[in-house]
């Protein structure tokens, strides 16, 4: 592949990893801030196809890196498990059956026995979608002011550390807490909807409908009550559930003939806000190590090796390094008070009357011998 | 049919012409090319050799033919910059403090401009001209000098209290830019066989240049004594001649740094200004240099005050 193709399609790649993250972003943001079932179905497939693109990519990367003996560099060295993380658990686990969800037009949650657990397992997989932001650490090798491939390394090294720590605690957590039973909102929901099926569909409110409407309509997660195949309670006209709820939106139980529809969008608002602030705080840690430690590396790392490597390797480099005060006792800048004091004046006197290395080079001359 | 010598300017006329030498004086560039064809002298050998350039010649003999149309054409820039930086640049008013009698600006003039034209004759002049002229081109003595003149400091003490010169900046400076213009002086009579100290640190003997400041006074007559020694005495070393004076220890203090002067120099993060760095060097192997370490120091914070 030529060095021109690709720089192209790592900018195409560049630009997915931005897009994607606006992407996780806004589809968050759609469901706290209640937006229709259409622009969250429409963001929900763009998420779908940059899993799938990151799929493809990581696959195409990953073979390339096999044909050439260097798989275990690739996925090492090269972050590649970053790679792996925020493609294909993200499309077997999240954006898939969502888009599956969308496709069948069904209830993404069936059953009352079912429905615990399976929601503890949806919360998880959501979390899991905060792995993309590690896709971000791919741009620090456009960052200006760590060209050294050393800081480059490092910087990447420590931001994928501390993001992918956080991402692996909290995916731990929400799994151990969809197997563990534990006092939480989700279980309190749950329960009430347990019990609110119970009440329904006794006979003794079956018997007082007046009764059983007033019930219904104080409990605000009640959407609708069918009892028999008749509706017998709705909170909003049908257009308003078109329009609002998707997959995942609403769960379904049903007792003895009585089917209830509970309204899940409070708790998927809970877990979209958490998702946001997740997202945020990782951000926050990606651009500070960008943008704070990147450079204090460059500056007190990097900077001073290419500095002496220079005065190393070229004759007519002469130039100190600045050694600052409060770093003075670092092993880099010890070394470096040895090169300005110790090196560059011995180098001076042994180069004695050679000239400058010439600023010329044969390439100059290039068009003169052809 | 072109003439090797034809041959040879249009190649060395083209090295000239490289953008990458566009910052440098005339006689950096020089230095530059004739570094790069040492360099490459075994890539250009046989490629220079072909019937194209100069056939059936060896490299001594392209190298011959190539310095010399080098010379003729760094000559043909750098003469008329010379003599206009002579006739305008170059304030001779300061000289009515070393003589009694008047002379006529335009006799000492023409003996600078016929000392230059003789001093570019020789190799090993050039070379230890390439530095002081650098300084010159760049103005480097006059920006250290402005700011020494106004802080008072040793430099200042030096030229108005030991040295005794009872003349305002304007003319110290033009004192400072004729000493480094008649540095040179000492090459006109140096033999080739000088050790390898003389020849990397550009010092020389002080009975050597006795020697020198002898036939100068006779040839250069209408140069007074005292710039001629300031002259002379630039390429004695400070450590071993005490008396040096304050003109000449700072003249050579500029040549040597201007020679490898690069102007817009990029400078790297993290590293120290161009003059800053040099002089720092310089003050650690002032004794190799013959430098006096308390112009060199003084010299070394007004670079740091100014991030030169």
């Amino acid at each position: 592949m030529g060095t021109r193709t690709r720089n192209v399609l790592e900018n195409i790649v560049l630009a997915a990893i931005i897009l994607v993250l606006l992407q996780t972003l806004f589809e968050d943001l759609a469901v706290v801030l209640d937006w229709s079932i259409g622009v969250r179905r429409v963001l929900l497939i763009f998420g779908f196809f940059f899993d799938l693109f990151f799929t493809v990519e990581f696959v195409v990367r990953s073979y390339e890196a096999w044909r050439y003996g260097r798989l275990g560099n690739y996925f090492w060295y090269e972050r590649g498990w970053i790679d792996l993380l925020a493609s294909i658990p993200l499309l077997l686990l999240n954006s898939g059956p969502a888009v599956l969800a969308i496709l069948a037009g069904g209830v993404s949650v069936v059953g009352v026995a079912g429905m615990l657990n399976v929601l503890k397992v949806v919360k998880a997989i959501r979390i899991a979608r905060v792995l993309r932001l590690l896709r971000v650490l791919k741009i620090f090798r456009r960052i200006k002011n760590a060209e050294s491939v050393m800081a480059q390394r490092h910087v990447a090294m420590i931001s994928a550390t501390t993001v992918s720590v956080f991402v692996l605690v909290l995916l731990a957590a929400t799994m151990v807490e969809a197997f563990v039973s534990a006092p939480s909102l989700d279980a309190r929901y749950q329960q009430h909807s347990f019990d609110m099926i119970e009440l329904i569909s006794s006979d003794q409110m079956r018997r007082a409908p007046a009764l059983r409407t007033s019930l219904l309509k104080m409990d605000s997660a009640v959407l609708l009550v069918r009892d028999s195949g008749s509706v017998v309670f709705s909170r909003h006209p049908d257009s308003y559930y078109l329009r609002h709820f998707g997959p995942g939106d609403y769960g379904y139980i049903e007792a003895r003939g009585v089917e209830l529809f509970v309204d899940l969008r409070p708790i998927n608002q809970e877990q979209s806000a958490t998702n946001i602030r997740y997202f945020v705080v990782i951000i926050a840690i990606v651009l500070i190590y960008m943008f704070v430690y990147s450079p204090h590396f460059a500056m007190t790392v990097s900077d001073p090796i290419h500095i002496m490597r220079r005065g190393m390797s070229e004759k007519a480099y002469n130039l100190e390094v600045i050694v600052p005060g409060q770093y003075r006792h670092d092993d880099v800048y010890e070394l470096s008070k040895l090169y300005n004091e110790v090196f560059l004046p011995m180098k001076d006197r042994s180069s004695g009357d050679e000239t400058e290395v010439s600023a010329l080079k044969m390439d100059d001359l290039k068009d003169m011998f052809e | 049919m072109s003439t090797d010598h034809d041959k040879a300017k249009a190649f060395v006329g083209r090295l000239l012409q490289n953008p990458s030498l566009r910052d440098f004086s005339e006689l950096q560039r020089e230095e530059q090319i004739i570094q790069f064809l040492h360099v490459n002298a075994a890539q250009l050998g046989p490629t220079l050799s072909t019937p194209q350039f100069f056939a059936g010649k060896n490299w001594n003999q392209i190298f011959s033919i190539l310095l010399n149309a080098l010379y003729e054409l760094v000559n043909d820039e750098l003469l008329p910059k010379l003599e206009e930086l002579i006739r305008s640049k170059l304030d001779l008013a300061f000289l009515r403090h070393m003589r009694q009698t008047r002379v006529d600006d335009e006799l000492v003039q023409k003996q600078l401009i016929a000392f230059a034209t003789d001093v570019l004759k020789k190799p090993d002049a050039r070379r230890n001209f390439t530095g002081a002229y650098s300084a010159l081109v760049f103005g480097i003595a006059d920006r250290y000098l402005t700011v020494a003149f106004d802080q008072k400091k040793y430099v200042h003490f030096e030229l108005t209290k030991v040295q005794r010169l009872r003349m305002n900046k304007e003319e110290t400076r033009n004192f400072v830019r004729l000493t480094l213009l008649l540095r040179p002086i000492v090459n006109l009579g140096m033999s080739t066989a000088a050790t390898q100290q003389e020849r990397s640190t550009g010092m020389v003997q002080s009975q050597f240049a006795e020697k020198v400041m002898h036939t100068a006074k006779s040839e250069m007559k209408y140069i007074p004594e005292q710039a001629l020694k300031s002259a002379v005495d630039a390429s004695l070393s400070f450590n071993e001649n005490r008396f040096v004076e304050a003109t000449s220890r700072l003249a050579a203090i500029f040549a040597a740094r201007s020679r490898s002067y690069q102007p817009n120099m990029r400078v790297d993060r993290g590293a120290d200004s161009p003059d800053k760095s040099w002089i720092s060097v310089s003050r650690r192997n002032y004794k190799y240099y013959g430098f006096d370490i308390k112009m060199l120091d003084e010299l070394y914070k007004i670079a740091a005050e100014n991030n030169w």
